[in-house]
C-alpha cells in the first residue's frame, strides 16, 4: 500500500509540474495584455514602463522561472488588473463558489441517486419513464438557458426569489457563508438548482444503470432466494454495488461542477471564482488565469489521487493490478 | 464494457446483425421517433439553403426595417416571418435552419476528428503497452478529469473566434473520452487468449489491430460518439453564450439564443426561445437515440 | 408594559426602520473599481467609484463643464505656471485638515503607484509643484499647458499622512483596499469593498458640500444587463445604470419604473485606413487585388458617409438609445463645431460617387468591429454592413472581442473598422490629438491613430490649440480643427450613444451625467 501511495504521489507531483508549464506557456501565448489594458493616449514611454513593470519584457523561460520560483513559495503573483496578490483575490471568492458547488452537488447526488434507484428497480413504471425523460431533458438543455428561464420565472414573473447576487452571510471560522441565513438561502436556491440540474440528470442515469445491473447480479439473486426483503436488498446490496461508480463520479464531478459554475455565476451574478476567471479571460489578466488553472489542476490531481486511494482501500486488486482510472 | 464479439456472419443464412439491431431498436417507439427527428433535423440542416425562405448571411437580403418583428409579421421581402425576426432583421426560421446547419457541422466535424484521434490513441496504447501505454493513458485520464468546458473555454480564449478554432477547442476537449473508451475495449480484447495467441504468432500488427481490436471498440465508441456530439452542440452554445465561440454574423443556434437573451426581459421572447427549443429538440433526440443504442449494446441488460 | 407604551415603541421601531430603509441607497452598476487606490487606474468605472470617497481639484459637472472642486479658482500666471487657490475648511475622513501638502503629495503619487491603465497622464505636464501658502499652489508645467484644469478633473486628492506609508506599487493596494489609507475628503467613508463585488460606503457628516442624503450607499457590481434589470424589478437594488437598448422601450412604458435618459461621451466611428499600397481585407468583388487602396479616394469615403442611414441606426438598431453624430465628439464639448456639415442619407448619391471613383459595382471589404466593448457595437456594425451593401459593396462583417480587435487593429490588420471613442476629458485635443494627429512618439500624439492618417494642416491646428492659453482663441482653433477633420471623412462618425438609468417609480431624483457616472451624492430621495 505504501509503495502504491508513494508512486501515485510522485506521479501527481510530476503531473503538476508539467501542468504548470503547459498552462503558463498556453496562457502567455494569448495576445498582448498591454494593448487591452493601456489607454489609447498613453505615450510610448508609459507603455514600455508598464511592460517592464508587468515583467513582460523578459524572455518566456525567465518569466516561467520567476513564476515557478514564486509558486514554490506559495506566491502566485499579482493580478495585472487589481495589483492584488492573486491568491488573495481568488481566496476571497472561493467560499462563495465552494458553497454553491457543494450545495448543488449534494442536492444532485441525494435526489439523483434516489430517483435513479427507483427508476432502476421499476424500469417499466410510468414514474420511472417520467424520471428518465426528465433526466434526458436535464442532460440536453444547456445550463445557461435553464438559468435564464429560472430567472424569468421565479424572479421576474413570480417575484418570489432574487434574480442574482449573494445574500446575507454569516461568518463561521472567519469565512462568510450565506446558506445559514434565510436571505442567503433564498439567493442560493436558483443558482444551486441551475448548477445541479445537469449533475442530477447524470446521477439519475448512473444510479439507474447501476441498479439495473445490480438487480441482475448473482448477489441480489441469491439474496432474493434467501428471502430478504426488497428494501433490505436495496439498502445492503444494491446501494453498496452502485456506490463505487457514484463515489468516483461524485469526486470527479466536484471538479467539473466547479468549472460549470463559471456559467451559473455569470448568469446569477454570483460573486465566485468562476465570474472572476471569465472576466480575467476577457481582459487577459494572465496571473489570475494561470493561478486559477494551476489551482484547478491541483484540485483535480488531488481528487484523482484521493479517488485512487479510496479505490485501493475498497478494492485491493487495484493495488497490485494494472493502473486504472 | 465488453461488446458481444461480433462474429463474422455466416454468409447467406443468418440475418445480418445490423438488421437484428434495427429490429430491436424499432421496438422502442420513443427512440424510433427520436431517430426520425434526428434524421429530419439533419436533412433540414443539409438542405437549409433550399428550404429557408431567406439567406440570413447575405446582407443584401436583410433589412433593418424588419428587425425584431413578432412571429407572423409580413416583412419587406413579401413573405411571412413564421417565427418572427431577430435584431438584424433576419428571418428567424431561416436563421434557425442555418444555425442548425452550423451547429451540426461543427459538432460532427469535432466528433469525427476527436473519434479518429481518440480511437487511434486508445487502441495504440492498448496494443503497444509498456511505458508508452502508461504515459498515454495517464495523460488521457488527467484530461478526462479536467472539465471539458474549462478546457474548451481556455482554448477558445487562446485561439480566438472562428469555426476552425472552435472545432480545435472541442476536439481537444473531447478526444480523451474516445481514447479512454477505445482503450478500455481494446485492452479487454487484447487480454483474451486468442489475441494473445495471435500476438505470439507472427501475425501482422495491422491484422491484430484491424481484425480484433478495432471492431471490438466500435460499439462503445458509437455510444460515446452520440453522447459527445450532443454535448459538443451544447458546449458550443455555452461558449457562444459566454462570448467565446463563433462570430455573431453567422450565428449558430447557441449564438442566436445568446443574442436573443438581451430581449427576454422586454418580452421579445421569440428571438431566444425558438432557437432554444430547436437546440433542445436536437440534443434530446440525439441523446435518446444514443441511450437506446447503449442499452442494446450492453448485453447484460438484455433479457 | 402599558398598551400606550407598546404602540409608542413599535411606532418608533417602524419609524427607525423606515428611515434606515429610506437612507440606504443600493445601486446596481455594470462595472466597478479595480482598487480603492484612486491613483491606480484611469478607467471610467474606477474614477466613478473613487469620486464617492475622494475629491478632485477641478470638478466636472454633469455636462462635463469644469467647475470648482477642492480648488476654488485657478488661472495661468505665466506661460508655464498655473495658480490654484484651494478650498478652506475642508476635512479628511480622519478629521485632519486638507492643505497644499496633500495636493503636492497627490500630484507626485500617480506615476509611482499607477496600474496598467495609467493615471500618470493626468500629471504628465507637471514639472514642479510649489507651495505658496497652505491654500495656494503654483504648478510649473513643461510648456504652456492650457488643458491642465481638464487633466485635474481626474486627479484625486488623498491624505498625505494617511497614504504616506502606502505609496509604492507593493504597499498601495493593501493600504487602500483595507481602508487604512482610503481617507479622502469626499462625501462618503469607505466601509468595505470586494473586487467585482460590493462597495459599501457610509455618509461623511463633515463633508464640505454638506452631508449626503444617504446614510449608507451600496454599489453592487452586476455586469450582466438582464440580471441587473431583474434585480431592480425584484426590488434588490434601487437604481441601475446602463439599461440596454433592448430593454429601454419597454421600460419607458412601464409605470412601475422611472427611466432617465442621458447623452453619453461615446461616438461610434467608422475608420478607413489610409495606407496607399497596403489594404488588408479590401479587394475587388472577384477576389482579385486592387492596384491602390480605394479608401484613399475621398469620393469613396464620401460614398460610405452617404450610405449610412443614421436615423435608422438610432431608431431601429439602438431602439432610440442614441443620436446621429456628425463629428468625433458630442455637441457642447470644448471644440465642438456647429459648422460641420450634417451628414445626409443618400444611397443614390453614394452609388454615383462610387461609380465616379471607378467602382460602379462597388468592391469587397472586411469590416471589423468590437462586439463586447460598448452597448450595441456589434449590432451597429452589422447594420453598417447592410447599409454599405445597399450601395453595391460586398461587406464581410466581423464582430470580435475587444481582446482580439484592439491588438489586431494596432498591428494594422484592418482597413475598415469600427469602434467607439469616448472624449473622457470633454475637450477636443484629447480626441483629435489621440486619433487623428500623425503618430508622433516624441510629442505623445496620434497614439490611437490606427489608420495611418496624416494631415499637416490638422496637425498644426491641434498643436497650436494645445498651447494656446487664451480660451476663446483656443476654442476657435479647435473648432476649426474639428471641421478640417470631419471634412476628410477618414473617421466617419455614426452615432452618439446614450445611457439610461432606471429606478423604481417615484423614488429618486436623478440627473444623468454625460460621462455616464452614477454618483450617489447628487441623488436624492423623492419627497
Amino acid at each position: 500500500m505504501l509503495a502504491f501511495i508513494v508512486q501515485r504521489a510522485l506521479q501527481a507531483i510530476l503531473v503538476m509540474a508539467v501542468m504548470s508549464v503547459i498552462v503558463f506557456v498556453g496562457v502567455y501565448a494569448v495576445g498582448n495584455p498591454v494593448d487591452i489594458v493601456i489607454p489609447p493616449d498613453a505615450t510610448i514611454a508609459m507603455r514600455e514602463e508598464v511592460i517592464r513593470r508587468l515583467g513582460l519584457d523578459l524572455p518566456l523561460w525567465k518569466q516561467y522561472g520567476i513564476f515557478a520560483w514564486n509558486l514554490l513559495h506559495g506566491d502566485f503573483g499579482r493580478s495585472f488588473v487589481y495589483n492584488m496578490p492573486v491568491l488573495e483575490l481568488i481566496g476571497g471568492r472561493l467560499p462563495a463558489t465552494l458553497e454553491l458547488v457543494l450545495i448543488s452537488i449534494l442536492f444532485a447526488t441525494v435526489v439523483g441517486v434516489s430517483l435513479g434507484i427507483y427508476a432502476g428497480v421499476k424500469p417499466d413504471s410510468l414514474l420511472s419513464k417520467l424520471i428518465m425523460g426528465l433526466s434526458i431533458l436535464g442532460f440536453s438543455v444547456p445550463s445557461f438557458w435553464v438559468g435564464l428561464i429560472l430567472i424569468l420565472t421565479f424572479a421576474v414573473s413570480l417575484g418570489i426569489l432574487p434574480a442574482g447576487g449573494r445574500g446575507e452571510t454569516v461568518t463561521v471560522f472567519g469565512v462568510p457563508w450565506s446558506f445559514l441565513t434565510l436571505n442567503g438561502l433564498s439567493h442560493i436556491v436558483l443558482p444551486a438548482l441551475n448548477l445541479a440540474l445537469f449533475k442530477l440528470a447524470m446521477m439519475i442515469r448512473l444510479a439507474r444503470a447501476g441498479t439495473r445491473e445490480a438487480m441482475l447480479s448473482d448477489t441480489v439473486k441469491f439474496a432474493r432466494a434467501a428471502g430478504l426483503s426488497e428494501a433490505t436488498i436495496l439498502r445492503r446490496h444494491v446501494l453498496k454495488l452502485i456506490s463505487i461508480p457514484i463515489i468516483t463520479v461524485f469526486g470527479l464531478e466536484l471538479g467539473s461542477t466547479l468549472a460549470f459554475a463559471v456559467v451559473t455565476e455569470t448568469i446569477f451574478s454570483w460573486p465566485g471564482v468562476g465570474k472572476l476567471i471569465i472576466d480575467s479571460i476577457t481582459v487577459l489578466d494572465r496571473p489570475v488565469m494561470v493561478a486559477y488553472l494551476v489551482l484547478t489542476a491541483f484540485l483535480f490531481v488531488m481528487i484523482n489521487f484521493t479517488v485512487d486511494l479510496v479505490f485501493a482501500a475498497i478494492d485491493p486488486r487495484i493495488r497490485s493490478g494494472r493502473q486504472s482510472a | 464494457m465488453t461488446g458481444p464479439a461480433p462474429t463474422t456472419p455466416a454468409p447467406g443464412k443468418a440475418t445480418p446483425p445490423i438488421v437484428l439491431f434495427w429490429r430491436e431498436f424499432r421496438r422502442n417507439r420513443f427512440a424510433t421517433v427520436a431517430l426520425a427527428v434526428t434524421l429530419l433535423l439533419a436533412f433540414v440542416a443539409l438542405f437549409a439553403p433550399f428550404i429557408a425562405p431567406q439567406d440570413p448571411y447575405n446582407l443584401q437580403t436583410l433589412s433593418l426595417m424588419d428587425a425584431r418583428r413578432p412571429p407572423g409579421h409580413v416583412g419587406s421581402g413579401g413573405y411571412v416571418h413564421i417565427l418572427g425576426t431577430d435584431a438584424q432583421g433576419r428571418d428567424l426560421l431561416s436563421a434557425i435552419l442555418y444555425g442548425l446547419r452550423i451547429s451540426i457541422q461543427i459538432s460532427l466535424a469535432a466528433g469525427f476528428i476527436a473519434l479518429t484521434i481518440g480511437a487511434t490513441v486508445g487502441v495504440l496504447a492498448a496494443y503497444v503497452g509498456g511505458w508508452i501505454e502508461s504515459v498515454i493513458m495517464r495523460i488521457v485520464d488527467l484530461q478526462l478529469s479536467f472539465p471539458a468546458i474549462l478546457l474548451a473555454l481556455v482554448l477558445s480564449a487562446l485561439l480566438g473566434q472562428g469555426k476552425a478554432q472552435l472545432v480545435t477547442a472541442l476536439v481537444a476537449a473531447q478526444y480523451a473520452y474516445f481514447a479512454r473508451t477505445a482503450y478500455g475495449a481494446a485492452t479487454a480484447e487484447r487480454r483474451k487468449d486468442y489475441v494473445e495467441a495471435a500476438l505470439a504468432t507472427p501475425l501482422s500488427a495491422r491484422r491484430v489491430i484491424f481484425r480484433h481490436l478495432l471492431p471490438n471498440c466500435a460499439p462503445p465508441l458509437i455510444v460515446v460518439a452520440t453522447v459527445q456530439i450532443a454535448s459538443s452542440i451544447s458546449l458550443e452554445a455555452t461558449l457562444s453564450f459566454l462570448g467565446l465561440g463563433l462570430p455573431v454574423t453567422e450565428p449558430s443556434l447557441g449564438m442566436l439564443i445568446s443574442n436573443g437573451f438581451a430581449y427576454m426581459m422586454s418580452g421579445r421572447y421569440w428571438i431566444s426561445v425558438y432557437p432554444g427549443l430547436m437546440l433542445i429538440l436536437l440534443i434530446m433526440a440525439i441523446n435518446i437515440v444514443g441511450d437506446q443504442i447503449r442499452d442494446q449494446l450492453n448485453p447484460r441488460l438484455r433479457r | 408594559m402599558s398598551y400606550m407604551k407598546m404602540t409608542a415603541i413599535s411606532g418608533l421601531i417602524a419609524l427607525v426602520a423606515g428611515m434606515a430603509g429610506a437612507q440606504t441607497l443600493t445601486i446596481g452598476v455594470r462595472g466597478g473599481p479595480e482598487s480603492l487606490d484612486p491613483h491606480y487606474s484611469a478607467l471610467g468605472t474606477h474614477a466613478e467609484a473613487a469620486k464617492h470617497i475622494f475629491d478632485t481639484l477641478v470638478w466636472a459637472d454633469e455636462n462635463l463643464q469644469i467647475a470648482p472642486g477642492l480648488a476654488t479658482e485657478w488661472k495661468p500666471v505665466d506661460d508655464d505656471t498655473w495658480e490654484f487657490k484651494l478650498r478652506e475648511g475642508v476635512k479628511f475622513h480622519d478629521g485632519s485638515d486638507f492643505t497644499a501638502e496633500d495636493v503636492k503629495f497627490s500630484i507626485a503619487r500617480p506615476p509611482i503607484v499607477t496600474g496598467p491603465t495609467t493615471t500618470a497622464i493626468y500629471v504628465r505636464r507637471v514639472k514642479e509643484v510649489e507651495i505658496i501658502d497652505p491654500h495656494t499652489i503654483h504648478i510649473h508645467t513643461d510648456g504652456p499647458a492650457p488643458s491642465l484644469p481638464y487633466d485635474f478633473v481626474r486627479l484625486f486628492v488623498v491624505s498625505h499622512t494617511a497614504a504616506a506609508d502606502y505609496s509604492t506599487p507593493e504597499t498601495a493596494p493593501e493600504g487602500f483596499n483595507s481602508g487604512k489609507a482610503a481617507i479622502g475628503t469626499g462625501p462618503y467613508k469607505l466601509v468595505s469593498w470586494e473586487p467585482k463585488g460590493d462597495l459599501v460606503l457610509e455618509r461623511f457628516d463633515d463633508y464640505w458640500g454638506g452631508p449626503s442624503a444617504w446614510e449608507k450607499v451600496i454599489r453592487k457590481e452586476m455586469p450582466n444587463d438582464s440580471s441587473r434589470l431583474a434585480a431592480l424589478k425584484a426590488g434588490q437594488v434601487d437604481l441601475v445604470n446602463d439599461v440596454s437598448s433592448a430593454d429601454y422601450l419597454q421600460l419607458k412604458n412601464d409605470a412601475s419604473v422611472d427611466t432617465f435618459l442621458g447623452d453619453g461621451i461615446y461616438i461610434m466611428n467608422l475608420l478607413l485606413d489610409q495606407r496607399p499600397d497596403v489594404m488588408p481585407g479590401v479587394r475587388a468583388k472577384d477576389g482579385s487585388a486592387l492596384p491602390t487602396n480605394p479608401l484613399t479616394d475621398i469620393r469613396v469615403r464620401q460614398a460610405f458617409d452617404k450610405a449610412i442611414d443614421r436615423e435608422t441606426m438610432v431608431e431601429i438598431v439602438l431602439e432610440g438609445l442614441g443620436k446621429p453624430a456628425d463629428q468625433g465628439m458630442p455637441p457642447g464639448f470644448f471644440g465642438y463645431s456647429d459648422k460641420v456639415e450634417k451628414p445626409v442619407y443618400d444611397p443614390e448619391g453614394a452609388k454615383a460617387l462610387l461609380a465616379e471613383a471607378g467602382f460602379p459595382d462597388g468592391f469587397e471589404i472586411d469590416l471589423y468591429c468590437t462586439s463586447d466593448r460598448l452597448p450595441g457595437d456589434a449590432a451597429i456594425c452589422q447594420g453598417l454592413g447592410q447599409m454599405l451593401s445597399v450601395i453595391g459593396m460586398k461587406v464581410n462583417v466581423n464582430a470580435t472581442s475587444r481582446t482580439v480587435y484592439f491588438p489586431a487593429q494596432s498591428r494594422g490588420e484592418y482597413s475598415v473598422s469600427m469602434n467607439g471613442w469616448g472624449t473622457l476629458t470633454g475637450e477636443a485635443t484629447y480626441t483629435l490629438g489621440g486619433q487623428m494627429h500623425t503618430p508622433d512618439k516624441e510629442k505623445g500624439l496620434g497614439g490611437f491613430n490606427r489608420i495611418s492618417y496624416s494631415n499637416a494642416e490638422l496637425d498644426k491646428l491641434i498643436e497650436t490649440g494645445m498651447v494656446e492659453l487664451d480660451e476663446a482663441k483656443r476654442r476657435a482653433i479647435l473648432e476649426n480643427a474639428m471641421e478640417v477633420a470631419a471634412a476628410d471623412k477618414v473617421l466617419i462618425p455614426i452615432v452618439q450613444l446614450q445611457s439610461v438609468w432606471a429606478a423604481k417609480a417615484g423614488t429618486l431624483d436623478f440627473t444623468p451625467r454625460t460621462d455616464g457616472d452614477t454618483l450617489a451624492y447628487p441623488i436624492h430621495p423623492k419627497k
